[in-house]
């Protein structure tokens, strides 16, 4: 008998009819979502700036581009990336779009001083930026440099992981699904908090309408 | 490893003595006591909400071969490799098998308690494959030779001038003392290490069956690292860290970091549903689970079953008036405090173990913060009486209750042999204490109380206390 | 001579309430003083006070000890002493909480003494829970100008759900309350545990009395013999004195 079939028969014989609770329904609703992903992403060391829409965001990002002396920028092929000519936009710093520049991806964002990324949802309760890996969208972009910066739309907003979670009922993963809700941290030693340990030391959301 | 009364006794005394560690205690559990409170305090329905996940808890252990199973389907769809393993020998056989197959010299590891249980890092050395630890804390002890002292927190006993020593020893240059230039070493040295290493190894905070799907969660960005680094990624879970939905997962994680720590959520959590797919710019090539029993199928159906419903927050640690004083490593386990008191005899054994149970003065501290409500108290009381009836209590101990049991069971015996002892005591008796020279005093310092000089129900029979009326 | 075993103290007039009193093994033999306040009280507050003399100890310390067969004896012993009466008071939250909570855990195979223990548990009550919310009995008297801190006793405040009473109590008694950080926080007595590991104990009774300390009241009060007995074997290193809540109030209400 393998082990498998071992743990599940044994299982099987002290199982019980225990039925599951009823499905948890969030009461959390913001008046201003916006609002409170701010509130709770700064809380957590995370950075936001505000634009009217992705114009305006993106002319955040060029000054903040500049005023991070950024020469390498690592970023994912997604909206609302994708349809920019970053290259021609900013053409002094070197470009690498995931999955459509060659070279070794991941050698550049080791290197990279800057990793770039949409968003594929936001919670306001937690301050979290929702990422997800797939064609274009790389995981170690948003986890290699020391600098990750997100453009998120206020539309991808919802209240708290519960409501978020229930949406997605059904919904089929991709091989990574990461929930950012700041930049990387510890407290190891000496219960002091330090920023910027494995994962990135900024994480800047630009949050356009 | 053990831990007897006498072995418990004296890692104790050294915990109560170790400054450091007395002001670390002090502080860190106390961050997280008070973060605990106010972030659960930001919920709208927090308690509603731990009854909850005690009932998807509850409920997912009672037909945990279901979910398994759908877990695997789950899984083995998305394109992970699933094994089960009965205990650690055989887990970490597999881990090594995969290892070898791919050639691997270093493996990278984020925390892993399931890990740390079954000795992954010393069977992996011992087969030539050389573990990093990358956690910050348990980089710290393992670069110490140690055993972790919290379950979240594994380096809380260790000054930034003992870090500090450590790192320079491991880089062979002097190391600055202050925190961010220790974080910055680490950061740059085990960067090195990820980009390295052939194999990542992980655990999972829970797995989630609905879509073979697990999770870590961390604040440091390791285990991001780990599993989207090395082409193969191994995560070793415990069989009770099942959970069905997503729905259900979003309760679990809505409640661990405001237990744990009081952060609303951790910093990462990060959700690993099978290797790369065919379009993905990176992520590894193989991605393996190991669901690990290791004496956890024994649980269901008996006293203890509700320990599997742990979901390893360490807010019991940071309430239990016996961790305060002592730390993790007067528990001789990975798992200390509370949950490690009941956790620990029942993967390692209760005889060897036997101290455990008894560390505790049973205040239920830990059952009011248990996001799930374990009844931790009572799985104590329920261990005690198993070393009762299975004799590991030492022979003069059960004598000593039996007898006083009998003299108990009538007052009249009691009341003669409590007046005659009075009268010996009387002579080192003084202000309601027993006077005795230090070594002869078992609580030394505590001054031990001696019988009045009357009892109650002397004063009472002969009258004594008038009417009022 | 049956007089003997079913002798009371009370009021001549018909009594408000018919009260048996469970003194408890460590007030009977260590410190009669506060059987002796509570007595007091309950009659102050109308109560005609029994005190079977057949009652030994509640089974608690071998119950904590893991000795089931022999706690069990004990409690059925303390249950056909009590039964008969209408209602039971203990000067001890820990004993009570016994009573109340832990005989039904230990008879929980045995449904005929599970049954018994039940309906006892529900007259059972500690003496301030008693005195406050069974025959609401406030003293009132005016502010006496000291200062107490209050030990909330772990099983008192957690399996009892008792806080507020004995703090309603004492300041209807005059008493202002300073209140110590971690009110709550274990005292270290925790029966055998004490002997077993009393480097431990001692080290957490320090800090409770450290906590007190801080208060710069002149007393704690609790309503656990067993928390007292443990603050009282360290209170020498700090300046405070520890008394039991009836002890204290029948003081105050003379």
């Amino acid at each position: 008998m393998t082990a498998r079939e071992d743990i599940l028969g044994r299982l099987k014989d002290k199982a019980r009819p225990e039925p599951p609770p009823a499905a948890w329904r969030s009461r959390r609703q913001y008046a201003d979502l916006a609002g409170s992903f701010i509130e709770a992403l700064s809380g957590a060391e995370g950075e936001v700036l505000r634009a009217e829409n992705l114009e305006q965001a993106l002319e955040q990002l060029g000054r903040l581009l500049e005023d991070l002396q950024a020469r390498r920028v690592v970023v994912n092929d997604e909206a609302p990336l994708s349809d920019i000519d970053l290259s021609s936009r900013w053409p002094a710093l070197d470009w690498h779009i995931a999955a459509r520049t060659p070279g070794d991806l991941r050698e550049f964002c080791a290197a990279a001083d800057v990793g770039l990324s949409g968003a594929n949802a936001a919670l306001a309760e937690t301050g979290s930026v929702i990422i997800e890996s797939g064609a274009g969208r790389s995981r170690l972009s948003t986890l290699l440099p020391p600098v990750h910066i997100a453009l998120v739309s206020t539309s991808l907003l919802t209240a708290d992981i519960l409501t978020w979670a229930a949406a997605r009922q059904g919904a089929s993963l991709p091989a990574s699904l990461t929930l950012i809700s700041g930049p990387s941290k510890t407290a190891d030693i000496e219960q002091t908090l330090s920023i910027g340990v494995h994962g990135p030391k900024r994480l800047i959301v630009l949050l356009y309408d | 490893m053990s831990t007897t009364f006498p072995q418990f006794r004296s890692r104790a005394r050294r915990g109560i003595l170790d400054e450091h560690l007395q002001q670390a205690l002090d502080h860190t559990t106390e961050i997280y006591r008070t973060g605990r409170v106010e972030a659960l305090g930001k919920l709208l329905d927090s308690e509603a909400l731990r009854d909850h996940l005690k009932a998807i808890r509850s409920s997912t252990l009672a037909r945990l071969a279901e979910h398994l199973e759908t877990f695997e389907r789950q899984a083995l769809a998305a394109g992970v490799q699933v094994h089960w393993a009965h205990d650690g020998a055989e887990a970490n056989g597999m881990l090594i098998d995969i290892a070898r197959r791919h050639g691997v010299k270093m493996a990278v590891k984020s925390k892993s308690m399931v890990s740390e249980e079954i000795r992954t890092n010393a069977a992996l050395a011992e087969a030539g494959i050389k573990p990093v630890e990358t956690d910050l804390g348990e980089w710290i002890i393992q670069l110490a030779g140690e055993a972790p002292s919290h379950i979240v927190c594994p380096a809380i006993h260790k000054t930034r001038q003992q870090v500090a020593e450590l790192f320079s020893r491991e880089l062979n240059r002097p190391v600055s003392t202050e925190i961010p230039a220790l974080t910055n070493e680490a950061r740059q040295t085990l960067r090195e290490k990820f980009l390295a290493a052939g194999l990542g190894i992980s655990g999972a905070n829970m797995a989630v069956a609905e879509t073979g799907s697990i999770v870590l969660v961390t604040n440091e960005g390791n285990g991001r690292m780990v599993t989207s680094l090395p082409p193969v990624h191994v995560a070793v879970v415990g069989i009770e860290k099942l959970v069905p939905t997503w729905a259900d997962a979003a309760v679990w994680l809505e409640l661990l970091a405001r237990s744990a720590t009081g952060q609303p959520l951790s910093v990462y959590t990060s959700v690993i549903t099978g290797p790369a797919r065919p379009d993905d710019p990176d992520g590894p090539q193989e991605v393996h689970v190991i669901l690990l029993d290791n004496h956890r199928s024994d649980q269901i159906g008996t006293a203890y079953e509700e320990v599997l419903q742990c979901i390893r927050c360490g807010a019991c640690l940071s309430v239990c008036p016996v961790y305060r004083e002592v730390g993790g490593h007067t528990y001789g386990s990975p798992y200390s405090g509370p949950i490690g008191a009941v956790v620990s005899p029942l993967l390692f054994g209760l005889e060897g173990f036997e101290a455990l149970p008894h560390a505790s003065t049973l205040c239920g501290a830990c059952l009011e913060v248990c996001p799930v409500r374990i009844d931790l108290p009572r799985m104590l009381l329920e261990l005690r009486s198993q070393e009762v009836g299975e004799r590991i209590l030492p022979w003069y101990d059960r004598v000593v209750e039996r007898l006083a049991a009998s003299l108990l069971a009538s007052s009249r015996r009691w009341s003669f042999l409590a007046d005659l002892a009075r009268r010996l005591v009387r002579p080192i008796s003084r202000n309601g204490s027993l006077r005795l020279p230090g070594r002869l005093n078992p609580a030394q310092p505590r001054n031990l109380p001696t019988l009045s000089r009357r009892s109650f129900r002397a004063v009472w029979q002969d009258g004594e206390i008038g009417d009022e009326t | 001579m049956s007089q003997s075993s079913q002798h009371s103290i009370g009021s001549r007039q018909p009594a408000t309430r018919h009260v048996a009193l469970f003194v408890t093994c460590l007030v009977d033999q260590i410190m009669p003083e506060v059987g002796v306040a509570a007595t007091r009280l309950l009659q102050r507050a109308g109560c005609q006070v029994d005190f079977p003399t057949e009652q030994t100890c509640c089974g608690q310390p071998f119950y904590n000890g893991g000795f089931r067969k022999e706690s069990a004896r004990l409690a059925k012993h303390t249950i056909e002493v009590f039964e008969a009466y209408p209602a039971v008071v203990l000067p001890s939250g820990s004993c009570a909480a016994m009573i109340r909570s832990e005989y039904l855990h230990l008879f929980r195979d045995q449904p005929e003494w599970h049954e018994r223990a039940r309906r006892l548990a529900a007259k059972t009550f500690e003496l301030s829970q008693f005195l406050v919310n069974q025959i609401h009995w406030q003293p009132s008297k005016p502010p006496n100008g000291s200062t107490v801190t209050y030990h909330d006793s772990c099983h008192t405040c957690r399996m009892l759900g008792v806080r507020e009473e004995p703090r309603l109590l004492l300041r209807c008694a005059g008493y202002s309350i300073r209140e110590m950080a971690e009110s709550d926080r274990c005292c270290g007595f925790g029966g055998v545990f004490s002997m077993r590991m009393p480097e431990t104990s001692n080290a957490i009774t320090a800090e409770k009395l450290r906590l007190a300390a801080d208060t710069n009241a002149s007393l704690l009060v609790t309503v656990d013999p067993g928390c007292l007995m443990q603050i009282r074997g360290l209170a020498d290193a700090v300046d405070i004195r520890a008394e039991h809540l009836a002890v204290v109030l029948e003081e105050a209400t003379r």
